[in-house]
């Protein structure tokens, strides 16, 4: 019987026996809830955000589509919390209703993009060489593209919505995240304990998936942590233009585009409160993804 | 006919059509009961102004005369360019550059030039000029977009050295009436030649016979334009030398600049801004005469639309009220047919009363349910277009989609982006799954026809190609008859079976507005003087 090749037979033996890299379990994540109040109102503004999206439909004192031209620019009241749009709709209604498209498109394009992105990025790392280069260099062509562009005129081909931005900016955003888990995977890879395994006949797919990406991970889920806020601020920038989420879906950007006139009619409300909503979950955004930058900071240390 | 295009014109122009008044008698209306007054003008300007600035909401695409078929374009060359005819203020048809014009028999019009009128480089005007200009639209590599103006025409040439004929295939009164609007302008031949496909662009500029020149145009900020010493016209003598045209295409960004007297004056403006702007002390804002009326034109009749007891439900469902007051801020009126009161210039007397005896369109929901249930058509889609930057259609498209929810129609909107609305009107490939489709279509003439007959078979603006026989032989009849009064009752016909068979439904009726700083005065408000009187050269100072 022949054995196996080596390389492709992962064993629990020699893993043993090499050096483990340091852990980031438990104590981690305790360290991320002890990075002070601004990070964990962040999070519970995250948190709250997600639950509006997930649950618009119980919350939502209003059906945020249906329209009142009788209530139109309704000051706030009880019924009102936030007043009414130039068409008679609950502000409030839609912010929370715009949740969903405001969350759910930055989601998909960074769950996609950092899939596609640390992919790239591994095998880049990991084999080095021409494939390193040729994979560089395409990233490096895909960043003459700004995402908006690239959005508007994904759009042009096919139709506006929030299918064809998702797809543009995800296009867009990969070869950030490409470029980024390289980067880190590279300085990774350098490290004793990776030369440990491949010596000991783990393969490459094993070191890769089982202690080098989940090594990085803390890095990656940092940098999504930031890409999801200035996604979500890219996409709602589209609607806004008019290439994204289409009316009468309540979405933030659209709302603040629709809500513009009523300034002119000295109600704030309609644009403020979704512009509102978008500098808030951006900023929580960023606070989460810079706290977990510097917990791997501090770890590093 | 032309029509409200896009939507960043939209966004910015807010208020273009409709001839209401201030207040009305149709019961369902009242929105703009006492709101506001019409002006038939403003105060006369009163002396020399060395410069001033205008509010356009968009850049011109271009200034050639054959693409001028938007407000824009219209604005600046109302001042620069002239035609065989004009339209005054009181929207009347009188001879411009043509001195006289007669019509032999109906298919010959004779137009005698006017001598002495010289072209801004200041060559002579000559027969030769006013066949080359005319000429260019019957051209069909040039695309002219006025080309349904010169669709029964036969022949243009020169019978004389001040003297031109144009020969018609069938009799149409409405020809000779658009030559008081673009189709009828008249460039130098000579430039044309010169300034070949550069001609009406920031480059090749024009070269007309206007009281004002095209000085420089600096792309994506404004238009200069300067006072011509030689124009032919002393009543038009311009008081103001210098005009700067400035394009400022974020509503509120226009409005403030009216407000704080960066600019002196503008058209078209936000409804949303009237409260604001009435009640600055910046200036004066004034209402005025509007020809065109906001519809819901039905470009699909292929699906649920194409029964007209679904479109009378849509039309009985839809809150006209609502959408006056929500997006027009009360400034307007619901509609009673889809050409206003305004736009019967021919027959001022019998053409109004005609369009003030249509019964209101009032809302009677159980009324439209049960058409709907007998047509069959409850739960099907009726796709409408809308732009969100545009109040007043968005708005009114929201209305439409409520109106199908409360009668049982599955109304889905279909946002357009912003430069893609102007596609809707001239690209049918881009009307592909839309049924309905909010504008504005007015008259650049006193005649009403000239909306009814787009409605007509075949016609590039009717949209859902809606058919009708009867309709169809009253707009041939109309067209040749040649007296306005007879002209007036068959088009007073078209008007019947218009609001019965609902191809456009009509909305609302607003004002035309144009608001004046403390610099200056003169500016009518009427949409015809803004799109073909030289409506600059009535400025003047305030004081």
């Amino acid at each position: 019987m022949t054995a196996a090749p080596a390389s492709r037979v992962p064993s629990a033996a020699p893993a043993a026996k090499v050096a483990a890299p340091p852990r980031r379990g438990t104590a981690w994540m305790r360290g991320l809830a002890a990075q002070g109040p601004l990070f964990t109102a962040a999070v519970a503004t995250l948190v709250l955000l997600a639950l509006c999206a997930v649950f618009a439909p119980f919350v939502a004192p209003h059906d945020p589509e249906t329209i009142d031209l009788g209530n139109s620019l309704a000051g706030s009241d009880a019924d009102h919390w936030l007043g009414t749009d130039q068409s008679g709709r609950d502000v409030l209604s839609r912010l929370i209703h715009g949740a969903r498209t405001g969350l759910l498109g930055p989601l998909l394009v960074v769950a996609v993009s950092t899939v596609l992105g640390t992919a790239l990025g591994l095998v880049a790392a990991w084999r080095g060489g021409w494939v390193d280069s040729l994979l560089s260099r395409t990233m490096d062509a895909l960043f003459a593209f700004p995402a908006m562009l690239l959005a508007i005129l994904c759009v042009a081909v096919f139709e506006a919505g929030l299918t064809a931005p998702v797809i543009a900016m995800t296009v867009a955003y990969t070869p950030y995240v490409g470029r980024y888990v390289r980067s880190v995977a590279v300085q990774e890879k350098a490290r004793p304990y990776i030369e440990s395994y491949r010596v000991q006949g783990w393969s490459a797919w094993s070191v890769t998936t089982r202690h080098l990406l989940p090594n990085i991970t803390p890095n990656i889920v940092a940098q999504s942590t930031v890409s999801f806020g200035y996604a979500l601020m890219e996409l709602a920038g589209l609607s806004f233009l008019g290439f994204g989420v289409q009316p009468p879906t309540a979405d933030w950007g659209t709302m603040v585009n629709e809500g513009q006139g009523a300034i002119l009619k000295d109600a704030f409300m309609p644009a403020l409160a979704p512009c509102a909503a978008i500098v808030v979950a951006v900023v929580a955004f960023g606070i989460v993804g810079e706290g977990i930058s510097d917990r791997i900071a501090k770890r590093e240390r | 006919m032309r029509l409200l295009r896009t939507a960043a014109l939209t966004a910015a122009v807010a208020m273009t059509a409709a001839a209401c008044s201030g207040s009305s008698d149709n019961g369902d209306s009242g929105a703009g009961a006492g709101k506001y007054q019409m002006s038939s003008d403003t105060p006369a300007g009163k002396g020399p102004v060395a410069d001033a600035t205008w509010a356009l909401f968009a850049e011109p695409q271009s200034l050639d005369y054959l693409y001028a078929y938007d407000f824009p374009p219209n604005t600046v060359l109302a001042n620069v360019c002239e035609q065989l005819l004009r339209i005054t203020p009181d929207f009347s048809i009188q001879p411009g550059l043509a001195a006289k014009f007669e019509n032999p028999d109906p298919l010959t019009w004779v137009y005698t030039l006017r001598e002495g009128v010289k072209f801004h480089d200041g060559t002579t005007m000559t027969a030769d000029d006013a066949v080359a200009s005319l000429q260019r639209h019957l051209d069909p590599a040039n695309a002219s977009a006025w080309v349904g103006a010169f669709k029964d025409v036969a022949s243009v040439t020169k019978t004389g050295p001040m003297q031109l004929t144009v020969k018609l295939t069938k009799p149409n009164v409405l020809f000779n009436q658009q030559l008081a609007a673009s189709p009828g302008t008249v460039e130098s031949a000579a430039y044309l030649a010169k300034a070949g496909k550069d001609y009406g662009n920031p480059t090749g500029k024009v070269n007309c016979t206007g009281p004002y020149t095209l000085d420089s145009w600096s792309t994506g900020d404004s238009i200069n334009l300067k006072k011509f010493d030689g124009y032919w016209d002393k009543n038009l003598t311009p008081a103001v030398d210098k005009l700067k045209l400035v394009f400022i295409q974020d509503p509120s960004a226009r409005v403030n600049a009216l407000l704080s007297g960066e600019v002196d004056g503008g058209y078209m403006l936000p409804a949303t801004s009237y409260d604001k702007l009435a009640a600055s002390g910046s200036g004066k804002l004034y209402f005025g005469g509007n020809s065109g009326t906001y519809n819901a034109h039905v470009a699909n009749l292929g699906g649920a639309l194409g029964d007209v007891r679904v479109r009378r439900a849509l039309s009985l469902a839809v809150d006209r009220k609502g959408v006056v007051d929500a997006a027009l801020n009360g400034y307007g009126v619901p509609a009673k047919a889809p050409a206003p009161a305004e736009a019967w210039g021919i027959a001022p007397t019998t053409g109004k009363a005609a369009h003030d005896a249509l019964p209101p369109m009032t809302r009677d929901i159980d009324a439209a349910k049960k058409l709907v249930q007998e047509a069959g058509a409850a739960g099907k889609k009726i796709v409408v277009a809308t732009i969100s930057v545009s109040p007043e259609i968005s708005i009114g498209a929201n209305a439409l989609r409520q109106a199908g929810k409360d009668i049982g129609l599955d109304v889905e909107l279909k946002a357009i982006a912003p430069d893609a609305y102007t596609a809707l009107f001239t690209d049918p490939s881009a009307r592909a799954g839309i049924d309905l489709l909010i504008t504005s279509g007015y008259n650049m003439t006193p005649d009403p026809l000239e909306y009814y007959g787009t409605l007509q078979s075949g016609q590039f603006p009717n949209y859902g190609d809606w058919k009708n026989e009867e309709y169809d032989k009253l707009v041939e009849q109309a067209n040749a008859a040649q007296d306005p009064i007879t002209r007036a009752a068959l088009t007073v016909k078209l008007q019947e079976i218009a609001v019965r068979e609902l191809p456009a439904i009509p909305l609302f009726d607003t004002p035309y507005t144009v608001f004046l700083g403390k610099r200056i005065s003169g500016a009518t408000p009427v949409l015809s003087v803004m799109l073909s009187y030289p409506w600059a050269a009535q400025l003047g100072s305030a004081s």
